[in-house]
């Protein structure tokens, strides 16, 4: 197979996004169904990819900026979950954005991410990755923007955060190039040291950002509510964490010869284990189904960082197994999300209820994906969450028992929004709500298949598609695939699962509510004046960062004011002041003249005199 | 033979045929016009004519000698060649704006001959090879953007064009005194026999002076305020002087001079790298505080007038690269930002940005190309603003500047935000008072223009090996490497 067809998968979408972009007149249907038929056509050909191996290498930018792009197992797996991801969206977006305004800029903004995400995966050199990630910005601002007449503010709060974090992950391409003379990635393993330390953070800082992770994730709740939301089922809940897993996984396996002891470990799962409690404990309180999905969406990709953080062969495939869990489970529930928002018109937790009986697929997809995240035996998350949790014991019980609080908090929010959307009264503006059309069902039960098969035959994920990324020299021979190795931190898990149904039947007793079935938390002593200031975005780092950069801005505006000051004040002043001297010196007294000639002739004199 | 004979036509079109243009208005106005953009024209084919020689690494001089050992020597060689395609490529565009922007204004005669002398004295600065000719076509632009300023003709814009004209000529001035020390250590002006017989770097007094001319014409720290205040010029002049040509003139000096011409002492590097740095975090700081739109854009062009700088001063090959293609892509952009100001200040005869908004409903073209051309600016791909910051960083950081190199990118963040600042509050949002005088979007001529210059914004990263493979072989003629 010639290497061109490396090409494919970045050509394909681009070229149709272009095509669609310029189709806005054009009959909805059509337009709708090349766009499909792209994401198809990409999809198809990732998977006849998947398994090759071979390079492609063209001249770009010259000086060593080349546009490399190298298909082995590991991209060739990302570039094929992103294909398949891309095209369910697609097909649930068929009925979705029918109609809607701006329906081609969505298909053709998410062509172009389709596009720019292969691209950035298959890249073999930093620069070629950079192009394309960074590519993305645009793209998301636009996917964000399009959402409605106020959605602009999220947007620009989405570029600036991504655009910030993607500067420092070109700082730190700079410094890899400086470290290693070369940036095609296949060449680099630099062992750390200050310099590339520093590179590594930046670099990483770049990755989680993408991914979601603290500090860098406060545009994604607010996406939720603001963009369209398949936007969300597609890049917040899949694509941005394949990437950013993707890149994580590269700087910590092959760019730099990380350590699990080094500090860097230590920081990746302080992240981490910061990401999950945090997240999930703004997820526990929200009263908007998307809004609630969109934390999740931020805590679970703090076990990926932890897992990948701990730097141990079971803890990275525990990480990556999760990237593909969540990327499936938490693509399935926010399109069970938007299968709501289509048929009931809201996804305002406190309006909807009862909507099990009336969309029982819409359901079953819900709870198989549900229990998925919540970590419920036999479904794909228990597996990867137990190799994670395997691996954080290792280190240290901390951060395992954040990781273990963290799923707590995770069952009791989704038991909460189970209950609150899918069961209890139905209100009587639902009462009409059918079951979402066979487009939008077909992608869920897809993705809700995936996580059974992913669960309960895991040696397919873990033997087949990620224990290869490691590769026989890391894994000594071991197998993770099977039934969780240690049995304690299973019944632990099965303890903590029986405790957050105990705690949401509890709060349900009390209170004859889904979803203020988790009030007690929410306004517990302590808690309550915490969650009002995060509410109020009084901890949004986006917002505080802002401020700063004002405050900084003044002192440099000041300082601006001062150089002008001395051009428009003190040379005015100055000239004038010397030219009024100058100017009473002529008085028009002649004797007053000769005394100045004569002191001048003096001067002349002595000077003269000096130097002979 | 060729190539000599497009050299001088590369200046002498544009410079002599300025001098034309009021005779021809005499006949009509829209001779008048197309004159004014066929010279300019003419100019750019004949830069693009040299193009061959110069990827081939060859110069093309030619020269007569003048009484008194002066001599007037134009040399065309890779770097000249660039900047002056650049310079004339983007002018071009903006004398064919300004047949729609000038339409209504008086003084138009002046406007057109200033214009077209302008570029014509950048094309005989770039080309010149001799010192003291330098100098007079320095001046030269001096006046004609003492002119263009002062375009309108209240009291107080006066004053502007005034503070302009002062600031870059007490620059010159002393960068002439420079040149006169470069006499007492070489005895001659003329550059390549400078070249020649330099031995060790410059002294430091003659590095201080000349720095102090350069960085007074790229309106850099502390010699940077004339540039935003001359925002109250007509908005195509501030496309052609504050982001295009009159403020790449200082770069391309220091990259003629201290690079091609001299060695710069690792302390000058230096200095420059943080005069540089300072520079470009102010004026992004100053960017973020101000309201008026054109002042906004004009400090943002000191602030990447920095990273050009950095590029240069680090000294090498990709370094280098970076600032020349620094230079065409910021021209490009930057340009289009300021057009796309004019079609603003058309349609809501204001520069405040507090009292716009929303613009984007009338402005959908506009509005657009200002996004495109300020993502080029931030340096976001596929726009061609991309490659050239990662080289100006990455230079640095091969130089070993990685502490300025950060800071830069601290800048960078702020180039990020104060151009969104200023696009969210002119196209987004709800629409503003002024807003609603804006009723239709301007001359086809001006937005066309615009949307013109947004895609070549995003042409120039997508396709970017031809401007990055010459740059590469105007870096290699510049620092002598032989492939």
């Amino acid at each position: 197979m010639n290497e061109n067809v490396l090409l494919l998968p970045i050509l394909i979408p681009a070229v149709v996004g272009v095509l669609v972009l310029l189709m806005r007149k054009a009959q909805s249907p059509v337009r709708d169904g090349l766009a499909l038929l792209a994401t198809l056509a990409s999809a198809a050909v990732s998977f006849t990819l998947y398994g090759r191996e071979m390079s492609l290498n063209l001249p770009w930018a010259g000086f060593g900026m080349d546009f490399a792009l190298r298909l082995y197992h590991f991209s060739g797996f990302t570039v094929a979950a992103i294909g398949g991801f891309g095209f369910l969206v697609a097909l649930f977006a068929q009925k979705f954005m029918r109609g809607r305004k701006h329906a081609s800029q969505f298909y053709a903004y998410m062509l172009f991410a389709l596009s720019m995400a292969n691209g950035a995966v298959l890249a073999d050199h930093l620069v070629t990755m950079l192009f394309f990630w960074e590519g993305l910005l645009l793209v998301i601002f636009g996917l964000i923007a399009i959402g409605g007449p106020a959605a602009w503010k999220t947007a620009t709060k989405a570029f600036i955060i991504v655009g910030v974090t993607d500067l420092c992950l070109m700082l730190g391409i700079a410094l890899v190039w400086y470290a290693a003379g070369t940036l095609t990635i296949s060449k680099i393993h630099l062992p750390l040291t200050g310099l590339t330390s520093a590179a590594f953070v930046l670099m990483m800082i770049g990755a989680i950002a993408k991914g979601g992770a603290l500090p860098f994730h406060t545009w994604i709740p607010d996406a939720a509510i603001d963009a369209p939301m398949p936007f969300m089922a597609f890049l917040p809940a899949s694509l941005e964490k394949l990437l950013g897993i993707y890149l994580l996984t590269r700087i910590s396996l092959d760019i730099f010869q990380l350590n699990e002891h080094s500090w860097l470990c230590m920081m990746m799962m302080i992240v981490g284990a910061a990401t999950i409690l945090i997240a999930v404990m703004m997820a526990l309180i929200q009263k908007d189904y998307k809004r609630l999905l969109a934390y999740h969406a931020i805590s679970q990709v703090g076990y990926m960082i932890l897992g990948i953080g701990t730097g141990l062969p079971i803890g990275i495939v525990g990480g990556l197994f999760h990237m593909i869990n969540n990327a499936l489970y938490k693509c399935c529930l926010f399109l069970t999300a938007g299968a709501v928002e289509h048929r009931a018109g809201t996804t305002d937790l406190n309006k909807l209820g009862g909507l099990g009986r009336k969309m029982p697929i819409t359901f079953l997809c819900f709870f198989i994906a549900a229990v998925s995240i919540s970590g419920v035996p036999p479904f794909n998350g228990f597996f990867s969450k137990e190799l994670i949790y395997d691996a954080a014991m290792e280190h240290h019980y901390g951060f395992y028992l954040a990781a273990l609080l963290g799923s707590f908090f995770t069952a009791a929010s989704f038991l909460k929004l189970g209950h609150a959307a899918f069961l209890g009264k139905r209100s009587e503006a639902n009462e009409n709500v059918k079951e979402a059309p066979a487009s939008m069902l077909a992608p869920m039960l897809v993705l809700a298949g995936a996580c059974v098969l992913f669960g309960v035959y895991n040696q397919l994920p873990i033997q087949k598609f990620l224990q290869p990324v490691l590769g026989e020299a890391r894994m000594e021979g071991r197998d993770f695939a099977g039934w969780p190795a240690s049995a304690t931190l299973v019944w632990l898990t099965v303890l903590c699962l029986a405790g957050a149904l105990a705690n949401h039947l509890a709060g349900f007793w009390v209170t004859r509510s889904g979803i203020r079935a988790v009030d007690h938390i929410h306004y517990a002593p302590g808690l309550h004046g915490i969650y009002d200031r995060a509410e109020n975005r009084v901890f949004d780092p986006y917002d505080n960062f802002l401020k700063l950069v004002r405050l900084i801005s003044r002192g440099l505006w000041a300082l601006d004011r001062a150089f002008d000051w001395l051009y428009d004040t003190l040379a005015v002043v100055v000239s004038s002041t010397v030219s009024r001297g100058i100017r009473a010196a002529h008085t028009g007294n002649t004797s007053m003249y000769v005394v100045w000639v004569l002191a001048a002739a003096v001067i002349i004199l002595v000077f003269l005199m000096k130097a002979m | 033979m060729r190539n000599e004979v497009l050299l001088f036509l590369a200046v002498a079109i544009p410079t002599i045929g300025a001098f034309s243009l009021p005779i021809a208005s005499a006949i009509s106005k829209k001779l008048r016009n197309a004159l004014a953009v066929i010279f300019i024209l003419s100019a750019l084919v004949c830069s693009l004519g040299l193009v061959p020689s110069a990827m081939a690494g060859e110069t093309t001089t030619l020269s007569y000698d003048l009484p008194l050992g002066f001599n007037f020597t134009l040399k065309a060689d890779g770097l000249a060649v660039f900047m002056a395609i650049v310079s004339s490529l983007i002018s071009t565009i903006i004398a064919i704006y300004s047949t729609g922007y000038i339409a209504h204004y008086e003084y138009q005669d002046e406007y057109y001959l200033m214009v077209v002398l302008f570029l014509g004295s950048m094309m005989g600065l770039v080309f010149a090879s001799n010192l003291i000719l330098l100098y007079v076509f320095w001046e030269i632009t001096a006046i004609a953007s003492w002119r263009l300023i002062g375009f309108f003709r209240e009291k107080n814009y006066v004053v502007r064009a005034d503070k302009a004209f002062l600031v870059t000529a007490f620059g010159a001035l002393s960068m002439l005194l420079g040149f006169l020390c470069v006499y007492g250590q070489t005895g001659t002006f003329d550059m390549s026999a400078i070249k020649a017989s330099m031995t060790g770097p410059l002294g430091g007094l003659a590095v201080a002076l000349i720095l102090l001319g350069i960085l007074s014409k790229s309106a850099t720290l502390p010699l940077h305020t004339w540039l935003p205040d001359a925002g109250v010029a007509p908005s195509p002049v501030t496309a052609l002087l504050h982001a295009a040509v009159l403020v790449k003139i200082g770069v391309y000096v220091y990259a003629r001079l201290f690079l091609v011409t001299f060695s710069l002492s690792p302390f000058w590097q230096e200095t420059v790298l943080i005069i540089a740095a300072a520079s470009a975090l102010v004026s992004a700081g100053a960017a973020l505080i101000d309201t008026d739109m054109k002042r906004i854009i004009a400090y943002s062009t000191v602030s990447q007038i920095a990273f050009i700088f950095l590029g240069l001063a680090s000294g090498n090959e990709l370094g280098i690269a970076g600032a020349l293609l620094y230079i065409l892509m910021h021209g490009i952009a930057k340009g289009g930002l300021f057009l796309c100001a004019g079609v603003v200040e058309h349609g809501t005869h204001t520069k405040d940005i507090t009292q716009m908004g929303g613009l984007i409903r009338v402005m959908p073209v506009t509005a657009v190309s200002f996004l495109l051309c300020a993502a080029s600016v931030m340096g976001v791909p596929p726009f061609g603003g991309f490659f050239s910051k990662l080289m100006v960083v990455s230079g640095a950081v091969q130089a070993d500047h990685v502490w300025i190199a950060s800071v830069f990118v601290f800048g960078a963040i702020l180039t990020i935000l104060y151009l969104f600042r200023v696009f969210n509050s002119i196209f987004l949002g709800e629409t503003g008072l002024a807003s609603r005088h804006a009723t239709h979007e301007g001359t086809p001529v001006m937005v066309a223009s615009v949307a013109v210059l947004a895609a070549m914004a995003l042409v120039s990263g997508l396709v970017i090996s031809p401007s990055s493979n010459f740059a590469k072989a105007a870096v290699e003629q510049m620092l002598g490497i032989v492939k």
